[in-house]
């Protein structure tokens, strides 16, 4: 089959691979119908990611057709259409039972790779390193899909592939990040980021409660979505001195109740700071630049939440001060989206929610490479750019 | 650790208290000792970040070997005999008959599983259990039961075998085997299970112990098994751990990639 494959940082290409097989007994195949970028991917195409081997299957955010069974599948049938979280999950482990799904102790295969940076092995992911089980991903034709009973989810009639794809991920990592926050009617979210998941997250703040939710970014087309589809406030965060003036003029000085960081390892910035920061990332020196971390943990009002979806590996300069002076309470996790697929999709077939404009451009598997480019450099307005893999 | 279970072997399942150097009794060390652990410290991260940025798989084993160090680097050892891997993973240098030398290396980690202690043991002594739970490096039959013909593809093409008898078992708690009759390498092991706090499940501990003959010939024995034989152990309670839970054991083999003629793991 042909697949979009990872051939070393900055080197994208499409390959004719092996077919993927049913491995294990709880196992499914899946004609991929949908996938989409995600900016996480970026971190490893950037080479800030390590454990990716030249010729791995890249893609972690799809939908599809199941084709093949394995012998213990008993309730997903060949012909579902279907949306698969991109954490892989067994159903079964403690974590698992306690909807704690990125955290499934029975699907990563090489843990130990990670056990030296977190002590302990997290679930594995499609496409996303070795150190997360090293699974082909789903930027392909086909797809194996192990535990297939618990990680696929039946797409309803009414709902349309785009629609249900981002039920993937980005729209239960959004959805996750304004959970985390414990929003009580009247309170005030700012959410940094307003890609797929920031976006996600904000719609997720409205639907969870919140009364005003800002989204901060820098690109106008992102930041219209954000007014235009999602109902946020906007802040352009290179267009105003201080964000954290901006935010406390906003607020009545008191800063917002919630923040949530939907950026990550390679947050964008201005100033002195983020040139610094870019220097010593570029000599790989840290992994990490946190400028919209930083920002988040300043802004927020004493007492308040912050909410981390965005994915770190080692940062320096953390500022913990502020947090336990502030007395925030940080929450974070990757997404645990078997938790909240049932109830985003719900939300999707009520109208509640429509995650397809999150789709702005569309193309073939084999114009993949270039898609990510455009996806990288956020040219063109690109959100997400969707592949059609057959 | 549990009063009731009789204590398997010569050798306590429990580390000796870490920290505590001979002749200094409050487990402090002086400022001389504590520079080479620094060094090693300062080496293992360097090691660790090093690794990290590598963005490949040898970035990883450098960032694991920085890992080991800095492990390494903030423990003290506790006796001048044991050489420290881990926690409870030892080679411990013995005096044998004429003043030989010898490795024992000792592997011992515990996993909380889901499940109860007695099923867990029922499920441990199921026959193809075994040789499903060690096959990330052996192949174990079962002639019958309580017996058990062991097969370690070493390195080099050399493969080691053994046949191991239970020698004592203690239902829903403790089932220890020995090998015997003559062996390259003579071990012994043991898993424990022990009800684990709330709603965990079971605690349970495996531990392997190879106790070469001195000499040359012991010392190669051992290297027969891997560069890492601390894995080991863990290695086969995750297996066991998925087993249990799951009905199957997590792989990625095959798996399609564009290397290896278009499988790779």
């Amino acid at each position: 089959m042909r697949a979009l494959c990872w051939n070393g940082i900055n080197d994208l290409g499409v390959e004719t691979v092996g077919d993927p097989r049913i491995v294990n007994p709880h196992d499914a195949i899946l004609h991929v119908t949908m996938s989409t970028t995600c900016g996480s991917d970026l971190h490893f195409i950037d080479g800030y990611i390590p454990t990716m081997r030249k010729g791995d299957v890249i893609g972690h955010e799809f939908m599809g057709e199941v084709v093949e069974t394995g012998p213990a599948v008993k309730e997903v049938r060949v012909g579902d259409r279907v949306v698969v979280p991109s954490f892989i999950c067994c159903g079964s482990c403690w974590y698992c039972e306690h909807d704690l799904w990125s955290l499934c102790d029975n699907t990563n295969p090489k843990g130990e790779l990670q056990e030296p940076l977190l002590g302990y092995q997290t679930a594995g992911i499609y496409g996303y390193t070795h150190a997360f089980g090293g699974y082909a991903g789903a930027h392909a034709q086909y797809v194996r899909v192990p535990h297939a009973d618990t990680d696929c989810f039946k797409v309803p009639d009414g709902v349309r592939d785009e629609q249900a794809l981002f039920l993937s991920d980005a729209a239960p990592t959004g959805y996750m990040g304004a959970d985390f926050c414990d929003l009580q009617p009247g309170q005030t979210v700012a959410v940094w980021g307003c890609g797929g998941v920031g976006l996600m997250a904000q719609k997720a703040a409205f639907l969870l409660g919140a009364e005003r939710v800002i989204g901060i970014d820098r690109f106008p087309e992102r930041l219209k979505l954000a007014r235009e589809k999602v109902g946020a406030e906007t802040i352009s965060y290179e267009e105003v001195d201080s964000v954290l003036d901006v935010l406390k003029e906003l607020t009545g000085g008191r800063g917002p109740d919630a923040c949530i960081d939907a950026v990550g390892m390679e947050a964008h910035g201005t100033g002195v700071g983020y040139a610094y920061e870019r220097a010593k990332q570029a000599l790989r020196l840290h992994t990490d630049r946190g400028q919209a971390l930083r920002q988040a943990v300043l802004a927020c009002r004493k007492g308040g939440t912050l909410s981390v979806l965005g994915v770190y590996g080692l940062m320096d300069a953390f500022p913990m001060g502020a947090i336990m002076n502030k007395g925030l309470t940080v929450r974070s996790a990757q997404q645990h989206g078997q938790k909240y697929l049932p109830r985003l999709m719900e939300h999707v077939v009520k109208g509640e929610l429509d995650p397809s404009f999150l789709a702005t451009h569309r193309f073939s598997l084999e114009d993949a490479p270039r898609a990510y480019e455009l996806f990288k450099k956020k040219q063109d307005g690109c959100v997400r750019a969707v592949f059609l893999p057959n | 650790m549990s009063d009731t279970i009789p204590q398997p072997g010569a050798l306590s399942p429990t580390a000796p208290p870490r920290g505590v150097l001979p002749g200094r009794r409050d487990g402090r060390l002086s400022p001389d000792d504590r520079l080479p652990q620094l060094a090693s410290a300062l080496v293992g991260g360097a090691l660790l970040t090093l690794g990290l940025r590598r963005g490949r798989l040898g970035g990883v084993a450098m960032a694991l070997a920085g890992g080991g160090l800095l492990f390494r680097g903030t423990r003290s050892e506790p006796e001048p005999h044991v050489r420290k891997h881990g926690i409870t993973v030892r080679t411990l240098r013995r005096q044998r008959g004429q003043g030989a030398q010898v490795e024992l290396t000792v592997l011992q980690r515990s996993l909380t599983i889901n499940g109860a202690p007695d099923a867990l043991y029922r499920r441990w002594l199921e026959a193809e259990t075994l040789n499903q739970v060690m096959g990330h490096f052996a192949d174990v039959t079962s002639p019958r039961a309580g017996q058990q013909h062991w097969k370690v593809p070493g390195v080099f093409g050399k493969v080691l075998e053994w046949d191991a008898k239970v020698v004592e078992e203690h239902p829903g708690e403790l089932l220890r085997w020995e090998s015997v009759g003559g062996t390259e390498l003579p071990n012994e092991g043991w898993v424990r299970f022990r009800r684990a706090p709330r709603d965990w499940g079971t605690e349970v501990t495996l531990r392997l112990v190879f106790d070469p003959p001195g000499g040359v010939v012991g010392e190669k024995a051992v290297k027969l098994l891997g560069a890492v034989p601390a894995a080991l152990a863990l290695k086969a309670l995750k297996r066991f751990k998925s087993l249990v839970e799951t009905g199957e054991i997590p792989t990625t083999r095959p798996n399609p990639a564009a290397r290896e003629g278009g499988y790779a793991s």
